[in-house]
């Protein structure tokens, strides 16, 4: 009796001692400890996990780093991350944000800005296209990860030296088709989606026009080279250069078929570089980068689509959020990305080291890129704009109508639009 | 004694969903609230409602419901009928049968969405595999005149066992030996099934044609997952507009214009389409009560 | 006879077909998906399914908050209709069409309309990312399909068991204790079911309420994984979330498909 009594309490000490400091270790630990957590898209959440590892060891004491993964698509983490920011309830203290998000988002008013962070001299040392974006009215919202680039992927195996206009390239494409060689020239993002804007933009400019003009506030689209753009996309399909499937491409579908050998040219980002590498690929080898072409006499366009991150405005972890940015971007971390996973990195230095130019010759091509990079429209109404740019643009792709008509009826709604918002811009 | 307050959490409930938004709607469809008003609502004398007047897309997504609808219920109607008279024969197995049948209806929309965009893939998904057998490729869900009869295939299929249940019930309800005299007056089959059936079986179709129709015009799952409004916004129904506006444009004030000027039109359509079956009703019951 | 054999097939193989070429896909390797009839030495695998399973949050946790919502609501959805389809068949013949009328509208109420206004009242009360309060919505908006069953069932007691009932001083919980739900179990066991099938579907509201991955419904989470891989063709890990996101339904559909189509058709009827 006596005994059982005596091993009862001390199963009772020993249970209410390891509650005890289950509960306390935590809370303890908690003090010392700033948890970060960090929303990317799915590919980055991949490709920086080694850089969160080292980063929670050198930060033992302090920092403890968490990488929330969304979505694939572009479009997908957006919702999400708006989705959870109308909640008002943000499981994340930042996130890594598409170049085309800034204004939008800091107009809503949910970012903190990074003046404190980063100085003058750190933009410095990022390249042209890098630069680009990471400002709304003045201020630094946005410190980028990676300088995403357009770019038009040709195989070695089949011609010289890549085309640098738009006609150069259909006929290469047509003559190689006749030979048998591919089954179709080029392929591109066509899908009635954000990737259709990039393609477009780079055509535009490419044809010596403009999307959007800040300081008069006006469209090119339906003016000459915004519609030969569209012409020029439309005929492809038309003429059998892209297959008429291109019309529900996004960047997979189009990678798919350029890496098993379909096609003679493709439009991608960089990431593509290393995936086409890869084992399984069929142009293994065979794979040359250039920018987009551009009709004689303009200036070749590459859409700048960078990711960078973005810190928000109910954090409690400022300071420490800062230097997971600060870690993640540093030269050390670009090199490592480059090096495994081929994205492109933000700063001039590595563009300018001579043993990685030795090491990888065709990096000089991305920063030719990088030089020539477009912003898409800067607005909060970005969204808007592009989406009626797609869906004119799908029109026209899809034969529903003519170039020109599609252009002209997405000026007008673009207008429009800027007329509604310009009320409210003030 | 008065029971009445057991309903009123109930009630309680239905107005904070379905009262409280409308009028919330109501008040918005007044107001500028977007991003660039900083999320704040601002009111802006009625120009959401001319905006909408003059927003083609509005008009065409409007076009695009309504086909998906019609034409989605119209096949459902005629396929879930010839299922009900097919399940209501005796057969061995009959339980299992009807289960198999069920499992369309029962699964998440989301789930056979990803499923529709794999099978009617160009080019790897059977569809296209099949038809690149004869040399054609359909480009199936990239092809604005395809893509919506993809979306109503795939509705079809999910929603057919539903109306074929209601249907069934019908076709229980329906007394035996209405068929028998039929039949010993030597009448053929079909025209059993066209005097008898049909005219009692009316109520049975106006229900589900009504339930299904409502539904139909607020089909918003199937679209996201499976088009995303694609392409040329071939596919975008209503509800995806109203969403992207509201989540993707961050418009709120827009948005909720777009969902109550929705909501008026499409129950117009369907008190119309309710009425019309009562008319039909009091017809087909004449009919047979002669 | 042999008509109806072979439009049996034919029913079967249309309802099914679509099922079947997902489970072939999920177990296809990528290879085999983009060269579909080229035969190959590794033509089969379980790949998909094993990256689908140790997905991080593994995709079980879906499969357990859908039925933590579907359960909840489909309670809650109970013990609020159950008292109010009584009271509903308690009333006038006016009174009562009235609000039968109410209801019906409300069923037919296209309820996608609804997802910013509730977006709105999630964010004022903080019940964002909350599978209790998710319940919430799901439970008043299966309110009019729930009393309308209910209270076409309740009409169907005979008013002397009630009579009977309150002369031997039963109070009004104890009847419902002792003879309306013993009764009744058929109807509620059709609504239990129906309400059950539509919180485990629902989408829209899922979607605006729940942004945290380990909270995700299983409908959110499957129209997610269809962005989140990064494979160029990711259809073979679809299939394989397909299959497995599936599998509870058919189970479900077998084991309850009479009180299923008996609660479909009994809203017919009556409704």
């Amino acid at each position: 009796m006596f005994r059982w009594r005596k091993k009862l309490s001390v199963g009772l000490t020993i249970g209410l001692s390891l509650v005890l400091s289950l509960v306390l270790i935590p809370t303890l630990t908690a003090q010392e400890i700033e948890p970060v957590t960090i929303l990317m898209p799915a590919p980055f959440a991949d490709s920086t996990r080694d850089l969160v590892k080292d980063f929670n060891q050198k930060y033992e004491k302090s920092i403890h780093l968490d990488v929330i993964r969304g979505p694939l698509e572009t479009e997908a983490i957006s919702d999400l991350a708006i989705s959870s920011l109308l909640l008002g309830d943000t499981p994340f203290d930042a996130l890594l944000m598409d170049i085309t998000w800034l204004p939008k988002y800091a107009r809503a008013g949910w970012l903190e800005a990074l003046d404190n962070g980063f100085d003058e001299s750190d933009i410095n040392d990022l390249t042209n296209g890098a630069q680009l974006g990471n400002n709304y009215q003045g201020v630094l919202y946005r410190w980028p990860l990676v300088a995403d680039i357009g770019l038009l992927f040709w195989r070695t195996d089949l011609m010289e030296k890549p085309p640098s206009t738009p006609d150069e390239l259909v006929a290469v494409s047509r003559n190689l088709q006749n030979n048998k060689k591919v089954p179709w020239g080029y392929v591109w993002q066509g899908r009635q989606y954000e990737g259709l804007s990039c393609v477009y933009l780079e055509m535009i400019d490419g044809f010596g026009g403009n999307w959007f003009n800040p300081d008069r506030g006006t469209f090119g689209l339906d003016q000459k080279p915004g519609v030969n753009a569209a012409q020029w996309l439309t005929d492809l399909i038309q003429e059998g250069i892209s297959p008429e499937a291109v019309t529900n491409y996004a960047e997979s579908e189009t990678l798919q078929s350029f890496k098993s050998g379909d096609s003679a040219f493709m439009r991608n980002w960089p990431y593509a570089w290393a995936e086409l590498q890869k084992e399984d690929s069929r142009v293994r080898g065979k794979v040359g980068i250039s920018t987009m072409v551009a009709a004689p006499g303009a200036s070749p366009a590459s859409t700048v689509g960078s990711w960078g991150f973005s810190l928000l405005k109910g954090s409690k972890h400022k300071e420490a959020v800062i230097e997971a940015f600060k870690f993640l971007t540093s030269k050390e971390s670009q090199l490592k990305m480059f090096e495994e996973y081929g994205y492109t990195p933000t700063l001039k230095s590595i563009y300018e080291d001579p043993i990685m130019l030795e090491k990888y010759p065709y990096i000089i091509e991305l920063y030719k890129a990088l030089k020539v990079g477009r912003m898409r429209p800067e607005t909060p109404v970005y969204a808007q704009l592009s989406d009626v740019l797609q869906r004119n643009l799908s029109e026209s792709l899809t034969q529903e109508l003519t170039a020109k008509i599609s252009m002209k009826n997405a000026t007008s709604t673009s207008e429009q639009i800027m007329l509604a918002a310009g009320g409210l811009m003030k | 004694m008065t029971v009445v307050y057991l309903l009123i959490p109930a009630f309680l409930l239905l107005a904070s969903v379905f009262g409280l938004p409308l009028l919330r709607y109501a008040w918005l469809s007044f107001h500028a609230d977007s991003v660039l008003t900083g999320l704040q609502p601002i009111a802006n004398d009625g120009a959401n409602w001319l905006r909408l007047m003059h927003d083609q897309r509005y008009w065409q997504d409007l076009i695009q419901t309504l086909r998906f609808a019609f034409a989605s219920v119209g096949f459902e109607l005629l396929l879930g009928l010839a299922i009900a008279l097919l399940l209501h024969q005796p057969m061995r197995k009959r339980g299992l049968i009807r289960s198999a049948a069920l499992i369309p209806w029962a699964l998440p929309t989301t789930v056979m969405a990803l499923g529709w965009r794999w099978i009617f893939n160009t080019p790897y998904g059977p569809i296209d595999q099949f038809t690149s057998l004869s040399g054609i490729s359909l480009n199936i869900l990239g092809n604005p005149s395809f893509a919506w009869i993809a979306l109503v295939y795939a509705d079809v299929w999910k929603t057919t066992p539903f109306v074929a249940l209601i249907l069934l019930a019908g076709l229980q309800s329906i007394p035996n030996d209405l068929y028998e005299a039929c039949t010993l007056e030597g009448a053929s089959s079909f025209t059993c099934f066209r005097k008898i059936t049909l005219p009692l079986l009316k109520p049975y179709l106006g229900l589900a044609m009504t339930f299904r129709l409502a539904q139909a015009f607020g089909v918003f799952d199937l679209v996201q997952v499976m088009t995303g409004g694609g392409p040329a916004s071939s596919t975008e129904s209503l509800a995806l507009y109203a969403y992207w506006n509201a989540l993707r444009f961050l418009d709120f004030g827009y948005s909720a214009t777009i969902m109550i000027a929705s909501f008026v039109l499409l129950s117009t359509i369907v008190a119309f389409g309710w009425w019309l079956m009562i008319l039909l009703n009091q017809r087909g019951s004449m009919a047979v009560t002669e | 006879m042999k008509l109806k054999s072979a439009s049996i097939i034919l029913l079967l193989a249309w309802s099914l077909a679509p099922l079947l070429w997902q489970l072939y896909t999920s177990f296809s390797t990528d290879q085999a998906l983009v060269t579909p009839f080229e035969t190959m030495a590794n033509r089969w695998t379980l790949e998909h399914y094993r990256s689908v399973i140790s997905a991080n949050p593994p995709f079980f946790l879906y499969l357990i908050n859908s039925l933590f919502v579907g359960i909840l609501a489909t309670l809650l959805t109970l013990i609020i209709a159950l008292p109010a389809a009584y009271s509903l068949s308690k009333l006038s013949t006016t009174k009562s069409n009235l609000i039968r009328i109410i209801l019906v509208g409300c069923a037919l109420f296209p309820y996608v309309l609804l997802f910013l206004a509730l977006l709105e009242i999630a964010r004022a009360l903080s019940l964002g990312n909350n599978l209790f309060a998710l319940a919430l919505p799901y439970t008043a908006l299966s309110q009019p399909l729930a009393i309308l069953l209910l209270g076409s069932a309740f009409t169907s007691i005979p008013p002397e068991l009630d009579d009977a009932a309150r002369v031997e001083g039963l109070t009004l919980i104890n009847r419902f204790r002792w003879i309306y739900i013993p009764l009744l179990a058929p109807a509620i066991a059709s609504t239990a079911i129906l309400v059950f099938l539509f919180s485990w579907n629902e989408y829209p509201i899922a979607l605006t309420w729940i942004s945290e991955t380990s909270k995700l419904t299983l409908p959110v989470a499957m129209a997610r994984i269809a962005g989140s891989s990064i494979h160029s063709v990711p259809y073979g890990a679809y299939a394989a979330a397909t299959v497995l996101g599936a599998i509870p339904l058919i189970l479900l559909v077998i084991v309850f498909q009479k009180p299923i189509v008996s609660g479909l058709t009994s809203g017919a009827v009556k409704g």
